[in-house]
């Protein structure tokens, strides 16, 4: 089965459970930590569906942070306060109501270092699904091949998915991570650097990925590289000392951007 | 919209020394440019050979620098990877490079003429507007090519309006010759040379202007070519 | 001398000094063995041996005499045999106690508990526990567990044998309760090790799927710890198959008339008493027959536990080469 034709398959079954692409908005987000009282302030940002949205910005901006305000990963930090709201569908996920398990299943993310589990290929994509209830093995059996497809592994690893999973090159893992992810059908992916430990080639695979994966979710991408967000994105959001600066089409930004900090930054003037 | 209203430094001090390597081999370009225009002009307008053989000899020159220009421009695009503003000047450079060049021919053109008409002996014939309108498009190109070394809009606009002038005093003096043509049918052959000759003037001045129009597109990041005079007095503001 | 010249001598002297090292404490373990074994041997063998028929017969009636021997036979100390199973049993049962309440205890300063005063003091009380001597463990045993535990299930629930203690009495499960006591700073603290070393983005991999800490904990962090867990076992085996005062005072006697495990329901009887070949050792040094014999006797049954020690131990660490390589530890193993 091609590439495509499993993107396709997956997007056909995912209709039947939900219609429309999700909307993301943030509201006035602000965000303390004990060490850091100003990690983010008053940021506000609509995400568009359906597209990839870069976050570029220099070290310490709290790109990385806002990127993990939205499946509630800052929780893990001790004296971690927000103010303000991220929007899912209309719904406020800052929440202290809100499970997170069931978020954390809607919105995925995959992180800098590609950091499968200590078990089989097999085992580490079936995680996901089983934490969910999910035992039987032939409907397990296709979970695993489609997210491995839609995460174009599939053809490297059918022959061996119960061997360990850190026989993989680096490169692969981090696709397997991606399909880990992708196998509770979430509705957003967070990328957090994603390719930034990979070299040249993974990278530009992991970017073809994403450029494929885009039409059946939603992507947000933190990069410090700001050519990869030039190529891969549709929406770039500049931040910089926990704010956002600018927010625009990834054209204009690298074009012409309107903001000076934002112009400083991509040409290389800042600082 | 962003108003680029300077050329600022870079954390790499090695791209800002490519960056400035490149505008100044640009001006330097431009310079010949307007030399080459001046001795042209004076060439024609005296009918003087010696002269035209000079502007001639220039051109070799600017050929030379459009190419070496443009392949700064390719090695700092594939190194650089320039973004916003940086990028807009590469692009700038490189169009400005094809219409100096460009005016480098036409003045060599009118060069030529000029030697012709030394030959056919038309040196009686002079009239008062090609005299402005050589004055006018050396004008335009050293203001043009001040608008890009201070990135002035203003000037650019200026430049561009400009062009506008010298296409009425071509028209004019094109009716002028036609008439004289008609008259003194006899020296067909030197009028039709003065009508090639000021034709080449008129295009000099039209590249002077895409010149002006890619101050702007550098400026302020906004593509006016081929867009109304109206367009021009909102970018003023 | 030049500098260079200095430095690489320092360097060969180095070498040299840690092998030497290496070379005598590898001697001593060699030789302790070896002295064990050749002793141990000679009781085994008639005063004029050699390979003939009547040796070979002393040999086996000896063995006869070393295994299944009872105080009457004149020995001056019991088999063996009986002592073999009692120590196993006794080891396995400890292994079985220690390893739930160590690893849950890690798992909780480690995982669900917040870094605070409080678990600073918990953790400083685990390591003073491991300093404790052995003998404490064995009067804690006997006054908190025989006669506080045993006492009230006695009352409780045997009152009809009473004034025959049931429970009430040092016993197997009394025993195995002491010894994993002892054991437990030993199992914390490696299995705390163990988890702390497991790197946080495999965690928050876990947690970023919608999975609960809880889950976390049990799918993915307990599993890839196992070896360092395994390692605790290891060590907690070697320290209490050492142990020999608190047993004393808990459950072992020098000749118990039927093994803790036999065919006779319910097949194991933790109540009872048994027997142990540390305390084997103790009791033919101190009541067998002052003849030539004995230091053979002791040398013999030494070597015993030592070789089960030893076999423990093999069997848990191929245990824990199979969980490194199922989980591959890239998290460099205790």
């Amino acid at each position: 089965m091609e590439h495509r034709d499993a993107l396709i398959l997956a997007s056909n079954n995912r209709s039947g459970t939900r219609q429309a692409p999700p909307s993301l908005r943030v509201e006035n987000l602000c965000l303390r930590y004990p060490n850091a009282p100003e990690a983010l302030q008053d940021i506000n940002l609509s995400i568009p569906a359906g597209q990839v949205t870069a976050v570029i910005g220099p070290s310490g901006c709290g790109k990385s942070t806002l990127l993990r305000c939205f499946n509630r990963m800052n929780d893990l930090i001790d004296g971690c306060e927000y103010d303000g709201s991220i929007l899912l569908n209309d719904v406020d996920i800052l929440n202290t109501a809100t499970d997170v398990t069931v978020l954390r299943r809607r919105i995925g993310m995959v992180f800098q270092r590609p950091n499968p589990f200590p078990k089989s290929i097999y085992d580490n994509v079936a995680y996901g699904p089983r934490i969910n209830g999910q035992g039987r093995r032939r409907v397990l059996d296709e979970i695993v091949e489609n997210a491995l497809r839609a995460a174009a592994l599939w053809d490297e690893v059918k022959d061996r998915l119960h061997e360990s999973a850190f026989k993989l090159s680096l490169g692969q893992q981090q696709r397997l991570v991606i399909a880990r992810t992708i196998a509770v059908d979430p509705e957003v992916l967070l990328l957090d650097e994603p390719a930034s430990s990979l070299d040249p080639i993974s990278t530009l695979r992991i970017e073809e990925l994403i450029y494929e994966l885009k039409h059946l979710y939603t992507i947000i991408i933190v990069t410090h590289n700001m050519q990869q967000a030039a190529r891969v994105s549709d929406m770039t959001a500049f931040m910089d000392m926990g704010r956002l600066i600018e927010f625009d089409t990834t054209d204009r930004i690298f074009t012409n951007p309107s903001r000076p900090e934002t112009e400083d930054y991509i040409t290389g003037r800042y600082g | 919209m962003l108003k680029h209203s300077s050329y600022k430094q870079h954390i790499s001090a090695q791209f800002n020394a490519e960056l400035e390597s490149i505008k100044n081999d640009l001006l330097e370009m431009g310079g010949k440019v307007e030399n080459q225009i001046e001795i042209a002009a004076d060439a024609l307008l005296g009918v003087d050979s010696g002269l035209a053989e000079e502007a001639i000899a220039i051109d070799k020159d600017i050929n030379r620098m459009e190419v070496e220009i443009d392949e700064q421009c390719t090695r700092i695009l594939a190194r650089r990877q320039p973004a916003a503003s940086d990028l807009r000047l590469i692009l700038a450079i490189g169009k400005v490079t094809t219409d100096l060049e460009r005016i480098g021919d036409e003045a060599s053109k009118v060069a030529r003429l000029a030697i012709q008409l030394a030959g056919e002996g038309g040196a009686e014939y002079t009239n008062i507007r090609v005299r402005r309108i050589a004055s006018q498009i050396n004008d335009m190109l050293r203001l043009a090519l001040d608008a890009f070394a201070r990135l002035s809009v203003e000037d650019a606009v200026k430049v561009i309006l400009s062009d506008d002038d010298v296409d009425d005093d071509y028209e004019m003096a094109v009716i002028a010759l036609k008439q004289q043509m008609r008259a003194d049918v006899e020296r067909l052959d030197i009028y039709l040379n003065w009508i090639w000759a000021l034709r080449s003037l008129e295009r000099i001045g039209d590249h002077a202007a895409n010149i002006a129009e890619q101050v702007i597109y550098l400026a302020r990041g906004v593509d006016i070519r081929h867009q109304e005079a109206e367009a021009l007095r909102g970018l003023i503001d | 001398m030049l500098p260079t010249d200095w430095r690489r001598l320092r360097s060969t002297a180095m070498i040299w000094l840690t092998a030497a090292a290496v070379t005598t404490s590898l001697a001593i373990l060699v030789g302790l063995i070896a002295l064990l074994v050749v002793v141990g041997a000679s009781w085994f063998l008639p005063a004029d041996a050699g390979f003939d028929r009547a040796t070979l017969t002393f040999i086996s009636d000896r063995w006869q005499l070393f295994l299944f021997a009872s105080p009457l036979d004149g020995v001056g100390s019991a088999g063996v045999l009986p002592a073999i199973v009692g120590t196993a049993v006794l080891v396995i049962l400890m292994t079985l106690m220690v390893t739930p309440f160590g690893v849950f205890t890690a798992i909780y300063l480690r995982e669900y508990a917040r870094d605070s005063w409080y678990t600073q003091l918990v953790r400083i009380a685990i390591h003073n526990l491991a300093g404790v001597p052995s003998i404490i463990y064995g009067v804690f045993g006997l006054g908190f567990f025989i006669y506080g535990i045993g006492g009230s299930l006695d009352s409780l629930f045997f009152a009809a044998q009473l004034p025959r203690p049931t429970w009430g009495t040092p016993g197997l499960m009394w025993a195995a309760l002491t010894l994993a006591l002892l054991t437990l700073p030993v199992v914390i603290v490696a299995a705390e090790e163990g988890l702390a070393r497991i790197p946080r983005d495999l965690r928050e991999a876990s947690l970023a799927l919608g999975a609960t800490r809880t889950e976390t904990i049990f799918k993915i962090v307990l599993p890839a710890a196992s070896p360092s867990l395994m390692t605790g076992i290891i060590l907690a085996v070697a320290r209490a198959a050492g142990e020999v005062a608190p047993l004393m005072l808990v459950g072992v006697v020098k000749y118990a008339p039927a093994l803790p495990v036999n065919l006779r329901a319910p097949f194991v009887h933790l109540e009872q008493k048994f027997m142990h070949l540390g305390f084997q050792v103790y009791d033919t040094a101190v009541h067998a027959s002052a003849d030539e014999g004995r230091i053979g006797l002791i040398c013999a049954t030494a070597m015993l536990l030592v070789l089960l020690v030893l076999l423990l131990n093999l069997a848990a660490v191929v245990l824990r080469q199979r969980l490194r390589d199922r989980y591959q530890a890239p998290v460099g193993g205790i």
